[in-house]
């Protein structure tokens, strides 16, 4: 051999000596104390239009994982989290293609052993097939769109066959037509114009009160769409002002949101304003302003937590680190979190590996005592308790303007069939 | 409301969506006219405007609609807003001709076009970071006065729009034609070579056409902010589209083409959503700008374009 080959064959044998060397010494081992660790991912909207409500969520399920963390763990491992935004500027809030590169980072980290998001079905829809297809579950504390979880759509978003779409919130299946049967029996509203902002969260919920609404004879006089990027729906407003509805319902987030109930306020002022828990949020009280914002009515997927006696203690706490008031979905993100907690529990307790996999059949069938009560979920993934709740803006001087445990106020639990 | 009445009233609701519109495409119209430069940039600086506008109302006492001021202390307060705002933002645009612009100078082809663009996102982002992506109520001292209850209703604010609107461009044309610069800008933007050469002062042209493209962007970020009670970091994206399409529409380089391209586009958008449905809006106003430019390449009012030898 020349003196130039012996010198390559003596590096490489180096090189592979000294790397099989590395590799036994740093093999998997029984690790002892905290060492070990799993990863919950979390995606959601944090920049955007959407920005300030997927704050208080992350705050909620960053809450339940510090809490397990200064326990010591859970079952001696030490949870981390994978926080990844899914807005980008170009869309100005939620963007289902970035959603879709987040479940794709979610599903190829081993670590990444469930997830908890995102606020938006449209991230949602996005993130479904590619999580199904890594086996991973992620519970939402706050998407609504009943699509991802209908067995119909089963082939589009859960190819691999397991639900993996995990709910602490319910679906529009009953967000929108319960309150359709609210404003029917309680407002006596009779004629109804509906308009949604095109996302799928918005339109979904639209349709979904549009149906219960012809159902129980409530007169639709018309459906049309507000473009989020467009500043004026003087338009659209005027043209609803003229068919004279009892009530308009809007379907949809704060992008179209804000400046529709502003705009309306000048132009039907006295029309009652509905809409689901996209116009549920601060930016409605801060952007909007008193008097444009008195008397819209919204809902939430969830039971009405944030001013139970019992839970109060709890909002103190969060209070106090985050200074901001949380909402109902910082509870149920709290809530998501806490089920991922006694997944991974149980499946360290079963023996099994703590793996992705194992911890989605321990979600599938987890019995969770948790803030809105006792969490499980049905075949789809969709939760058991299904608790729709009404809240209206009534100005409340006494505090800051854009507190929304104050200025919302709670009417009671829309009902899940129609009075008559 | 008579469907006549109705009618009457999307007329008046797309004339004062189109003053906003015009007031936007003013700027960028006048720039292209004197220097041949499209500015993107011109759609951020309306929005970095009307922030500007809301920070100068607020300075001066305003909040939300909290504080409303009627004569004297109304007009004066407006007057200092909108002065304070076109200078600002004048000054703004003439940092970035400065910065982006002036070393492009000469060079051929699209650069400088898409500098603007660049130039463009930047401030979109930077807006995004500092300021965040709330939507704000703007400060707004006028009163709620409404002509017209119960059926066809015409409000202040949409006068006022147009009442600016004419103003600002009653001043710009008084100052192109009738004062030195003016003529310096006219020369310039027949030939800059010539008007080099007869002793011009090219650069400056350049700087004060800016300067006036910007403070008019500025002066429709008020005016936007006002009308609206709102305003945020994306305003500039489809407002920007719109006013863009008007001045193209009116003949990209004619000022009174910009005005009319802007009332145009807000009729479409009014008369159209009414007759139609308003989701439709961007397919049909798109449709007729490319409709147009079939048959008049250069706009409604434009002069065709003379190919440079």
């Amino acid at each position: 051999m020349t003196s130039i080959r012996r010198r390559l064959l003596l590096a490489t044998a180096l090189g592979a000596g000294v790397s099989l060397a590395i590799a036994g010494l740093g093999g998997p081992t029984p690790a002892q104390g905290a060492e070990k660790s799993v990863t919950i991912g979390i995606d959601l909207p944090l920049t955007g239009a959407d920005a300030e409500g997927a704050t208080r969520i992350k705050y909620g399920a960053e809450m339940a994982i510090d809490e397990a963390n200064a326990k010591g763990g859970v079952a001696g491992y030490k949870l981390d989290m994978m926080t990844l935004n899914d807005a980008t500027a170009s869309a100005g809030q939620y963007d289902p293609a970035q959603a879709a590169t987040n479940a794709k980072k979610f599903v190829s980290d081993p670590n990444v052993v469930a997830a908890i998001g995102p606020e938006m079905s449209g991230a949602g829809k996005a993130m479904a097939p590619i999580l199904s297809a890594g086996d991973l579950a992620i519970i939402t504390p706050s998407s609504t769109n009943p699509d991802i979880t209908d067995p119909k759509f089963a082939g589009q978003f859960r190819p691999a066959g397991k639900a993996i779409y995990f709910r602490t919130v319910t679906t529009d299946a009953f967000q929108g037509p319960n309150m359709a049967n609210y404003m029917r029996d309680t407002l006596k509203m009779k004629s109804v114009y509906i308009l949604d902002d095109s996302g799928a969260y918005g339109v979904g919920i639209a349709n979904a009160y549009e149906g219960q609404a012809k159902k129980i004879g409530v007169k639709v006089l018309g459906h049309d769409q507000l473009n989020p990027k467009e500043a004026d729906y003087t338009t659209a407003l005027t043209k609803i002002k003229a068919l004279n509805p009892d009530a308009v319902y809007y379907g949809g987030v704060a992008g179209a949101g804000v400046k529709f109930v502003k705009q309306s306020y000048d132009v039907m002022p006295k029309t009652i304003k509905a809409g689901g828990d996209g116009v549920f949020g601060p930016e409605y009280l801060s952007a909007v302003g008193f008097p444009a914002a008195e008397g819209l009515y919204a809902t939430n997927a969830s039971p009405h937590v944030t001013e139970d006696p019992a839970a109060q203690e709890w909002v103190k706490r969060y209070s106090e680190r985050y200074k901001v008031q949380p909402d109902d979905y910082a509870i149920t993100a709290y809530d998501a979190a806490l089920v991922i907690i006694d997944s991974i529990k149980r499946v360290a307790a079963s023996g099994k590996p703590v793996n992705h996999s194992n911890v989605r059949d321990a979600i599938q069938s987890a019995k969770v005592k948790t803030l809105q009560g006792e969490v499980s979920f049905d075949e789809n993934g969709d939760i058991n308790s299904r608790v729709v709740s009404v809240f209206q803006i009534k100005h409340n001087p006494k505090y800051p303007v854009d507190d929304i445990i104050h200025q919302y106020k709670y009417i009671g639990v829309a009902p899940q069939s129609p009075a008559s | 409301m008579t469907f006549g009445d109705v009618l009457i009233q999307q007329v008046i609701n797309g004339v004062s969506l189109g003053a906003i519109y015009s007031l936007l495409a003013l700027g960028f119209t006048m720039v292209y006219g004197i220097i041949e430069l499209i500015n993107f940039a011109h759609f951020n600086v309306f929005m970095v405007g009307s922030f500007l506008a809301m920070y100068i109302l607020e300075a001066l006492g305003l909040n939300g609609q909290n504080v409303i001021l009627t004569g004297f202390p109304l007009v004066g307060v407006l007057a200092v807003a909108l002065v304070g705002t076109m200078l600002l933002s004048g000054a703004l645009g003439v940092l970035i001709e400065r910065t982006a612009l002036r070393p492009l100078r000469g060079v051929p082809g699209t650069a400088a076009m898409i500098t603007t663009i660049g130039v463009s996102y930047i401030l979109f982002n930077l807006v995004l970071l500092t300021i965040g992506a709330d939507a704000f109520n703007f400060p707004n001292p006028m009163p709620k006065v409404r002509w017209g209850e119960g059926g066809v209703v015409l409000q202040l604010r949409e006068v006022l729009v147009w009442l600016v609107a004419f103003l600002l461009m009653a001043g710009l044309n008084y100052f192109v034609r009738h004062t030195k610069m003016g003529k310096a800008m006219q020369a310039t933007a027949q030939d800059q070579e010539a008007a080099r050469m007869m002793g011009v002062e090219v650069d400056r042209v350049v700087m004060i056409t800016f300067f006036l493209g910007s403070a008019l962007a500025g002066a429709a970020g008020l005016v936007f902010g006002l009308y609206y009670n709102y305003t945020n970091f994306a305003i500039g994206y489809t407002a920007g589209l719109r006013a863009f399409t008007a001045a193209v529409l009116g003949g990209i380089g004619n000022i009174p083409g910009a005005m009319i391209g802007g009332v145009i586009i807000g009729l479409i958008e009014s008369l159209g959503g009414q007759l139609l449905e308003v989701r439709w809006t961007d397919v049909i106003i798109f449709s007729v700008l490319v409709l147009v430019l079939v048959f008049r390449p250069s706009g409604l009012f434009g002069r065709a374009a003379v190919t440079k030898s």
